[in-house]
């Protein structure tokens, strides 16, 4: 009996739980879904009004700005946000006294808010295009919504390592959303990267979605020039700058895990 | 089967400190130190109940998380299951449990059930055994009719049954229980004292914290006293009750007493420590007895001119102990 205990965790298993809880703590308490969703609704109306005139593919212009605005929030703030939670809660303790590496927690609600980001753009395309009375001209829509879903997931990538700071210290609300305004300004969220000025753009080549957001823009508005070359290098770059913040997550979650246990403010909230 | 060290000691502490270091002000921040832990040295056997008392800020949670990997020590070394808890944490992780007393520490939106699988599957429990184990779980901490009710409807004391099965949903060999009874009415906290006593029938080792003397006394054979992060006793229930003076208590209680009265209380016979009491309009004189040859006659024959006077003689209990050891240390 005594040796009976649990072999250990599977990683996979442990993202699919907190993939699962987060669905159900939304099934528990689905009014926030009407912020989120009025969020959309109304980026979607400025960025329709804003980019009126803004060219032939004015609406894709719009659906991209909106999209990614409401997007933001969804999927980057959701996964810090859930880890602050996980303080307030007082379940990061028992959480990380779990033999399961947090960071697995914390890619199963990336994934969730990657679930729920998708939802937002949806409903952005629906209100600009309700607007219009035309849905855009879209040379590859299936395209489109495989290079969406990229951007969403080099977002994700960037709110793995945002989470870390959630773990590392309550502020971390604090400090993200100075980080976040320098990001929001800086990646060409809202506008293409080359409509700003130039100190931006550093900020935003360490920034995964720009690359990404490029590359959708490269490919669904034709004549686009963007910040890169090209939508390959585009691409390229996205990979590129995923993959180090996933390397840069994976090394900052050990540490910050370590960090944690030394200055003893895991109950702190 | 074959662990290493697997009949050494359950826990194994030398020289174990902790300093916590806050910041106040936000310009002008000024440090400050608390040392939580003062080098604790102890030794825990497997397969039993081990109590560690101490008065508030005595440092207890702060040793049952150094112990649970939940934080590290500033100096010392910690061993647990002849692990070392600030190296070996993937080892010992699996194989300990943890209950940190409370009304937080459980998502409150979803079920008692839900919160038991998500656990689950944090410690990697065999998803074929997952639901059987937390219907047999949630049988015996009596929760199966709130099972599938959202935790912010359970009263304090299903949160911490809760808190308990989840403690051991992954079978751990060791489980740490910070003041499990904690704001349980007497009935809660009586069944959970049952439930404790149960998981050593099934080989587990337990640590327990707790500031209530009776409780140590009901569940640990052997205990240690902390007192401002340090050990200051350590010994079973009988062994800690010679410690202090002798077995023997006798309680005098009159509407005041007079210096030399008590003076001549304490020069009495066998008599190790006098301890003067106010409630309300009374006074009571706690006398700690080593001899049979000082009675209550001679107590009573002392204090001529209280009419009022009550006299009886109490078995030393574990408290009367505890309370002597804490206070010894205040001064
Ligand atoms: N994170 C922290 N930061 C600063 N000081 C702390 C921290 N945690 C504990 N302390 C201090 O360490 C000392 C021991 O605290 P601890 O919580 O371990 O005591 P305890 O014996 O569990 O008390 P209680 O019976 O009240 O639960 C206290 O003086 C406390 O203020
Ligand atoms: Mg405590």
């Amino acid at each position: 009996m005594s040796t009976a205990h649990a072999r250990g965790y599977s990683g996979a298993r442990s993202t699919r739980a907190a993939l699962r809880l987060s669905l159900l703590q939304f099934m528990a308490d689905p009014q926030w879904l009407i912020p989120s969703m009025i969020a959309p609704v109304i980026f979607g109306i400025v960025a329709f009004e804003l980019f009126r005139g803004f060219g032939p593919y004015f609406l894709t212009y719009a659906i991209l700005g909106a999209g990614m605005m409401s997007m933001w929030g969804q999927t980057l703030y959701g996964s810090g946000w859930a880890t602050g939670q996980d303080r307030e809660f007082g379940t990061l303790e028992p959480t990380i006294q779990a033999p399961t590496p947090y960071l697995y927690i914390v890619l199963g609600r990336v994934l969730w808010n990657v679930v729920s980001g998708l939802l937002g753009g949806a409903i952005v395309y629906a209100v600009v295009v309700a607007i219009a009375g035309a849905p855009p001209a879209l040379p590859d829509p299936l395209g489109f919504v495989v290079l969406f879903l990229f951007v969403m997931l080099t977002l994700a990538a960037v709110g793995v390592v945002f989470a870390a700071f959630y773990v590392y210290t309550r502020y971390a609300g604090f400090i993200q959303n100075i980080g976040e305004f320098a990001f929001y300004v800086g990646t060409g969220c809202m506008f293409p990267v080359v409509l700003l000025p130039f100190w931006t753009s550093p900020v935003a080549l360490f920034f995964p979605p720009t690359w990404a957001l490029d590359a959708l823009r490269y490919a669904s508005i034709p004549g686009y020039v963007g910040f890169s070359w090209g939508f390959w290098p585009d691409i390229a770059g996205a990979v590129a700058t995923t993959t180090a913040y996933l390397v840069l997550a994976g090394a900052i979650f050990h540490r910050v895990e370590r960090h944690v246990l030394e200055v003893g403010n895991l109950d702190h909230y | 089967m074959s662990l290493p060290a697997a009949d050494g000691p359950a826990i194994e502490t030398h020289d174990v400190r902790r300093v916590f270091e806050s910041r106040k002000g936000f310009l002008f921040r000024e440090k400050t130190r608390t040392e939580a832990l003062k080098g604790v040295d102890l030794t825990v056997e497997r397969g039993a109940i081990f109590g560690l008392l101490g008065p508030n800020g005595a440092g207890k949670t702060t040793f049952t998380k150094i112990l649970s990997t939940l934080l590290l020590p500033t100096s010392g070394r910690a061993l647990v299951l002849g692990h070392d808890v600030s190296r070996e944490t993937d080892w010992l992780r699996p194989r300990m449990g943890l209950v940190l007393g409370g009304e937080r520490g459980l998502y409150n939106r979803i079920s008692g059930r839900e919160n038991l699988r998500y656990f689950a599957d944090l410690y990697g429990v065999p998803l074929a055994e997952r639901e059987e184990r937390i219907r047999q779980l949630l049988e015996r901490v009596d929760l199966v009719g709130a099972a599938d009710r959202r935790v912010e409807e359970y009263s304090r004391g299903m949160k911490q049954k809760l808190h308990l099965a989840r403690g051991i949903l992954h079978r751990p060999e060791i489980l740490f229980l910070d003041e499990p009874t904690i704001g349980l009415d007497p009935k809660s906290a009586r069944e959970t004292r049952k439930l404790i006593r149960s998981l050593v029938g099934d080989g587990v080792t337990i640590f327990l914290t707790t500031h209530y003397m009776f409780e140590a006394e009901e569940l640990c054979p052997r205990l240690a006293v902390l007192s401002k992060g340090r050990i200051v006793a350590r010994d079973t229930v009988d062994g800690l009750r010679s410690l202090v003076g002798g077995d023997r208590t006798f309680e005098v209680e009159a509407y005041g007493f007079e210096d030399r009265e008590v003076e001549a209380l304490r020069r009495l016979p066998g008599v190790s420590k006098v301890v003067e009491e106010e409630f309300g309009p009374m006074t009571r004189l706690t006398l700690r007895v080593r001899t049979l040859e000082t009675n209550l006659g001679q107590v009573r024959d002392l204090l001529p001119g209280h009419p009022e006077l009550a006299v009886r003689e109490r078995r030393t209990s574990l408290e009367d102990v505890y309370l002597d050891l804490v206070d010894e240390e205040v001064r």
